[in-house]
């Protein structure tokens, strides 16, 4: 019964990784860029949520802000950073020094962004871990013994709507046709008329989106941020990723649920110190056996998705 | 309807296509013929966009489109059918078609799908199978069918007959004749010189980015040192290639 009760607390675990690695495999499905500012996002969202629902706006502009309005505007933060990014490291970098198939150029910018953005919260904020006080985060539901909390359901639910309103508009939508003739061809695209630099954008604040909810709902669920959050949370999430296979959205989908679970079942039976020893190495095994990840396609940078 | 003046394309120090001047006048078909490193894909690229000149004017309907993006050109009525075809292997068959509509806000893109459905059969069989799924020949209808969905004024391909049986040439040289009827001018670079000069009413000929020749399609069709320098011959059997250009 614990072993099964791990189980749904790694499932619940799993689905914040699951939100950043989709964040992931997107960018490097479509646009072929390992987006480092990913997990800044993530850390965005959540800090920047603790930090009005605590303090308010600075500069005394407002009082503290009741904590799902102080969540959205964490959101909302973590998208503009992401357009940013877009802006000065994939846009202005890229075209300006680099060609289309230059990758080094904005994946270091990207790191850039990561280590300013966090170094600025820690300055604004200190280093420790704050406490996030959200919904009543022990409120269980007891379903025949097993105990599954409320705010964990609902991320559940809220990070299996995102794959399916990803799913649908990257399929369905001309939106999406433009994304993935970029992802395949993005000459062809533009001969078109496919104007990247209307589409990337959107890329970039689906990113913003998918990573600002994850931290938002991660300050709910685990009541506690801190400006180094995002960074375990990141490095896992790219295992998941590669494991499932780089550029496939329900790839990360799975590869974000075995990591959840990996991680667990580590701790349950090894502890904690073991964690990263075993996600890394189920991931190089996975690679052995699938050299693209479970649903990865063979092909690296075109038509991913 | 696209009128081109002293136009340069240059990539880093190598000159693609040096002070061109060309015209296409309304419905007119016209060629542009030259081997290999002659500059014809590259003039056909600037003239959508895909690559920025250094110096000359472009020209479309009067207006000065120089400077204008990809997606400008298109929306004013010219398409440009890629070498290679370059269709999107990921896509399903339709969803190809619908990315040459990519930006069109009307109503009437099913009416004209239909319409592109019922000029290719056999796309239509397939349109909810994945475009790699098509023979080469299919493969360059498909692009081609892309680039209607777009209502283009002004279609401009790009060897469109590289690669394909026999066949499927004679399907598309009736095709661009086809389409001519219909009013839309044709601007064709082509590796088979007979067929592209049987079509066309008048072609150009380039030679390291410079334009050598332009004359009525007849007079160049039987120019025998064109034909023997550049052409390779051009026996009327529709097979006639330019050695240097085999793939």
């Amino acid at each position: 019964m614990l072993l099964i009760q791990q189980l749904v607390n790694s499932i619940m675990l799993g689905s914040v990784y699951v939100t950043v690695a989709v964040a992931f495999t997107l960018t490097i499905g479509i646009l072929n860029f390992l987006n480092f500012t990913i997990p800044t996002l993530f850390m965005l969202a959540g800090m920047m949520g603790w930090a009005l629902s605590y303090y308010g706006l600075p500069f005394g502009l407002s009082g503290p802000m009741p904590w799902p309005l102080a969540l959205a505007v964490g959101v909302v933060l973590a998208i503009l950073a992401s357009l940013l990014v877009e802006r000065f490291t994939f846009r202005y970098l890229k075209t300006r020094y680099g060609d289309s198939t230059e990758h080094a150029i904005p994946l270091v910018s990207s790191l850039g962004f990561l280590l300013i953005l966090e170094n600025l919260v820690r300055i604004g904020y200190g280093t420790e871990e704050r406490r996030f006080v959200g919904p009543d985060a022990d409120l269980t539901l007891n379903v025949g013994g097993l105990f599954i909390r409320v705010p964990q359901l609902i991320s559940l639910f809220v990070t299996v709507l995102i794959v399916i309103f990803l799913t649908m508009l990257i399929r369905r939508t001309r939106i999406g046709r433009g994304l993935r003739a970029i992802a395949e061809n993005p000459d062809a695209a533009n001969i078109l008329g496919v104007d990247t630099k209307r589409v990337v954008p959107v890329v970039f604040m689906l990113t913003g989106l998918l990573c600002g909810l994850a931290g938002a709902l991660f300050a709910v669920n685990y009541g506690e941020v801190s400006p180094l959050m995002g960074e375990d949370i990141g490095t896992k999430a790219i295992a998941g990723m590669v494991i499932g296979g780089l550029g496939s959205i329900w790839g990360a989908v799975i590869g974000g649920l075995i990591v959840g679970v990996l991680e667990l079942m580590t701790v349950h039976f090894f502890g904690a110190d073991t964690v990263q020893v075993v996600v890394w190495g189920a991931l190089l095994l996975t690679l052995i056996a699938y050299p693209s990840g479970l649903l990865g396609h063979n092909a690296i940078g075109k038509g991913k998705l | 309807m696209l009128e081109v003046e002293a136009l340069n394309v240059t990539y880093g120090r190598t000159r693609a296509v040096q002070s061109l001047d060309m015209t296409v006048g309304d419905n007119e078909v016209v060629t542009v013929l030259g081997s290999n490193g002659a500059g014809k894909t590259s003039l056909l690229r600037a003239l959508q966009g895909a690559v920025g000149t250094s110096g000359g004017r472009i020209v479309f309907d009067g207006k000065n489109i120089t400077a204008k993006s990809p997606a400008a050109r298109v929306k004013a009525g010219m398409v440009l059918v890629p070498e290679g075809r370059q269709i999107f292997v990921s896509m399903t068959v339709n969803e190809n078609l619908l990315m040459g509509a990519y930006l069109r806000r009307d109503d009437n893109i099913e009416r004209d799908l239909t319409e592109i459905y019922d000029r290719f059969p056999n796309l239509a069989e397939r349109r909810h199978m994945s475009a790699k799924t098509l023979s080469g020949g299919e493969q360059q209808m498909l692009a081609i069918g892309r680039a209607l969905v777009g209502r283009p004024r002004l279609i401009m391909l790009d060897e469109p007959s590289l690669g394909l049986s026999p066949l499927y040439v004679d399907r598309l040289f009736n095709l661009l004749g086809e389409l001519n009827k219909d009013g839309i001018a044709i601007l064709l670079v082509e590796q088979n010189t007979s067929m592209a000069l049987d079509i066309a009413s008048r072609g150009y000929v380039l030679e390291l980015g410079r334009k050598v020749l332009e004359d009525r399609a007849e007079a160049l069709a039987t120019n025998t040192a064109l034909t023997e320098a550049y052409l390779g011959g051009s026996d009327g059997d529709g097979s006639a290639r330019v050695l240097d250009e085999q793939p």
